[in-house]
């Protein structure tokens, strides 16, 4: 069976990593001296603890060749095929460095590395869709053809009380339109070709969450759909309610912002990645 | 008595009319329906008269039908505001009319004139009696009759004509409920009336006197003081080439110099002493000025450059910053505050202008011309705006949107509105509906004493107006009017209220108005610097 790896900044929940048997590789977050595993030293829960908390401000870093290396060898002694799908390389060296890992892998498997041109929770979608495919006997060429053309199927939203962070981590992209806005905004960026873009914005959480759920709406067939937030699952748990009807219970996928990727958006970012049905 | 005149007669004429008007801006910029300072009809029919004679003045042949067809194309180019806009399309019906004149006589004046009203009404989605048009057509009518007993006449036609606006005129407030409301006539009637009345002056001889005669019209203390439209550093259209060099000669007259070069052409530069001097200039023909130059001494670093090259790179950067979106916003705003609040959000162009200086069509028209994009919206910001906008409309080669953004607020809002991931024609619908989705209020202060809506106004007094439509509060206090006027505007539904501060108000004033309101409602409250002329504060609900 074809073996799925992933990274951290997919925002898949390690119950969930479990359920499915995903391996999902953890960049790092660094406060102070102290450098954590993305969801594994470090809980998102605890993250933005500790983020409203200490003074340092977080840095976060990106995995090793190495690392990847090292995995690659460890599957491939129970597999022979191995698809990786990893955040845009626009946002971090993840890609890369799997790129460089697996090169030095020296073992019967064949390695395929994809950037998914996304992350959060449109990465997520794609992961998951390629474990389900995995485990109804696919194998990795169809899998990693159904991934790349996929992609453009993947459509992501996200609200932001401050673009700060984004602007910050150098993660902003095309946003940048957004910046400088004397007025206060709640924007709404999408990821697209890898890189975030501008979208809306509403003048306050209320039109930005109402925007979120008339995309959401706006879509006539949702095959799978991922909603997170970072620090407020109540506001979440109201979004959920509100889209309910687009789309079966068991495609709906709850998460939160991990570390790492909580360090570039902020505390207060909701975000909804929408994998389109094919026409 | 003139029996038949030319184009000469005609441009005298209006000139005539202009002086007349200018005499009695001030009178009719007092007249206006709710007591707040901005009004402006008598300005606005003035420049765009000026605008039309300006153009006349540069017609080689006194030719009635083309001397008629200039002041047309002037006047469209000048008009500014709803009656500038009317004012442009009575001449487009006059030329109309005068279309194969040469000469005309008091009975082909009659008939232009009712071509002029058909003009002025067509131009008018949904035309209202009572004001300006009803004016027209009334005066048409009466020199038709007049034009019935002595074809020959000019004078005779026109004075049936200025007679029949002037009553016209004060019967307005019997058609127009408003204004019998506000005791008051129509502005743009009145303006047509001692426009046409100046012409009267000159038919009879009496162009010379005017200047020192007293306006017709109820007369005003207050001197003419005409708004002058700042150019916005955005609307600077560079053109022609940027030329340098170093001129190198001996005992160089400087101010003879540069008084000789200012001549040639602008954004000059001239430094230096007698010997050596570096010149920076724009101009169209750099050749000539090289030209001169060299008769002066040796030339050094010669550099033209073409600045049409120069913009359409400036351009091409400019559309590259942008995400992938083809369309380009032009939006007009009064006030430092709300320039940069308009910039913060993005490539905008900023056309200056709101109450009491509402752009020209001619200005409107630029800005969209210099947008860099093919698509382009506009943003009028002012219910007196509207109309001139839409002139543009048929001017550009661009598919250019007008959104009927009232207020700058509801403008704000539209451009906020904005979907990067949407086509024009769906912005377009997004943004219109974003309008209703914002409250307005004005807090100004009243300019006269009156009654409306039930409340009684004392001059001088803070008053309230919501979505530029109602004044729904009033009373000695700022505050006491704007916490009435908040909860006539559904403030306690709002998420979001802005407090756009204008020119004359401290940010602590302000900000107290903003606690007043935090503390009474639970929604957000933001005050940011609007610095607008006449109006204290501009209130957003969101």
């Amino acid at each position: 069976m074809v073996k799925i790896v992933t990274d951290s900044c997919s925002d898949i929940t390690p119950q969930l990593a479990e359920k499915l048997g995903i391996t999902v590789v953890p960049l790092y977050v660094q406060f102070g001296e102290q450098i954590y595993r993305d969801n594994v030293d470090l809980t998102a829960e605890e993250f933005y603890h500790k983020l409203a908390q200490s003074k340092d401000i977080p840095t976060t870093s990106t995995v090793t060749p190495e690392i990847f290396s090292q995995l690659f060898s460890k599957l491939a002694e129970e597999t022979k095929e191995i698809l990786t799908i990893t955040i845009s390389h626009h946002y971090s060296g993840t890609y890369e460095a799997a790129l460089h890992g697996k090169v030095t892998v020296d073992k019967d498997c064949r390695i395929e590395v994809i950037d998914s041109q996304l992350a959060i929770g449109g990465q997520m979608l794609l992961v998951i869709s390629a474990t389900h495919m995995a485990q109804s006997g696919a194998n990795l060429d169809e899998i990693a053809k159904w991934v790349r053309n996929a992609i453009p199927r993947v459509h992501v939203r996200m609200t932001f009380d401050t673009l700060e962070y984004l602007r910050k981590g150098g993660r902003i992209g095309k946003a940048q339109a957004f910046l400088g806005s004397l007025l206060k905004v709640n924007p709404v960026l999408s990821i697209k070709d890898g890189d975030t873009f501008p979208v809306a914005r509403p003048r306050n959480r209320t039109q930005a969450n109402n925007f979120l759920v008339n995309f959401v709406k706006g879509f006539s067939h949702i095959e799978a759909l991922a909603i997170e937030d970072a620090t407020t699952s109540d506001e979440l748990e109201v979004l959920a309610e509100r889209i309910k009807d687009t789309v079966p219970p068991e495609c709906l996928y709850h998460s939160k912002v991990s570390p790492v990727v909580g360090t570039h958006v902020g505390p207060h970012v909701l975000a909804v990645s929408i994998l389109e049905a094919r026409h | 008595m003139k029996k038949l005149a030319n184009g000469q007669t005609l441009k005298e004429m209006f000139k005539a009319g202009t002086t007349w008007l200018e005499k009695s801006a001030p009178d009719i910029n007092a007249i206006n329906v709710f007591p707040v300072p901005d009004g402006d009809t008598g300005t606005n029919m003035l420049l765009t008269m000026r605008s039309a004679t300006e153009e006349a003045s540069h017609n080689a042949d006194n030719n009635a039908s083309s001397v008629a067809k200039a002041m047309a194309h002037g006047a469209l180019m000048g008009a500014r505001g709803n009656s500038g806009v009317i004012l442009s399309q009575f001449w487009r019906g006059l030329a109309k009319g005068l279309a194969h004149n040469t000469h005309f006589n008091g009975s082909d004046f009659a008939t232009a004139l009712a071509e002029a009203a058909q003009a002025a009404y067509q131009s008018i989605i949904n035309p209202v009696e009572g004001t300006i048009l009803t004016v027209l057509n009334d005066s048409a009518k009466a020199a038709e009759e007049a034009a019935k007993s002595d074809p020959d006449n000019l004078t005779l036609v026109l004075e049936a004509a200025v007679e029949a606006a002037r009553c016209s005129v004060a019967q307005t407030p019997d058609l127009l409920p408003v204004l019998k409301a506000a005791g008051v006539v129509d502005a743009g009637g009145q303006g047509l009336y001692v426009l046409l009345n100046g012409a009267l002056h000159f038919l009879k001889g009496k162009a010379d006197k005017i200047q020192y005669w007293k306006p017709s019209i109820v007369v005003s203390k207050s001197a003419l003081t005409l708004k002058t439209i700042p150019t916005s550093v955005e609307m600077e259209m560079p053109y022609g080439y940027c030329t340098n060099f170093v001129l190198e000669g001996q005992n160089l007259d400087l101010k003879k110099f540069r008084k000789e070069m200012a001549k040639k052409g602008q954004s000059l530069v001239v430094t230096g002493n007698g010997s050596l001097v570096r010149i920076h200039i724009h101009s169209f023909e750099p050749g000539e000025i090289l030209n001169y130059a060299t008769r002066l001494g040796k030339l050094h670093e010669i550099k033209v450059d073409n600045m049409d090259d120069q913009y359409n790179e400036f351009l091409k950067m400019q559309r590259e910053k942008l995400p992938a979106t083809d369309m380009a916003v032009v939006t007009i705003a009064s006030g430092e505050g709300f320039f940069n609040i308009f910039k913060s959000l993005g490539n905008v162009i900023i056309v200056p202008g709101g109450q009491t200086m509402n752009p020209s069509v001619n200005q409107l028209f630029q800005a969209v011309e210099s947008a860099p994009s093919d698509n382009v919206i506009l943003l009028p910001n002012n219910k007196n705006i509207i109309l001139s906008a839409s002139q543009v409309v048929s001017l550009t080669q661009k598919n250019l949107k007008i959104i009927p953004t009232r207020t700058i607020p509801q403008g704000i809002t539209a451009l906020l509105a904005f979907n990067y991931d949407l086509n024009l024609e769906e912005n377009v619908r997004i943004m219109k509906r974003a309008i209703g989705m914002v409250r307005t209020l004005e807090i100004t202060k009243a300019v006269r004493k009156t009654q409306l809506n039930g409340l009684k106004i004392k001059k001088g007094k803070p008053i309230a107006i919501l979505d530029d439509e109602d004044l729904v509060a009033s009373g000695d206090k700022v505050l006491d009017v704007i916490s009435q006027a908040l909860e006539k505007a559904g403030a306690d539904m709002a998420e979001t209220i802005t407090i756009y501060y204008g020119a004359e108000v401290k940010a602590d004033e302000a900000e107290n108005i903003a606690e007043e309101i935090r503390n009474k409602y639970k929604s957000e409250v933001e005050v940011i610097h609007g610095g607008q002329p006449h109006y204290k504060h501009i209130m957003s609900l969101e």
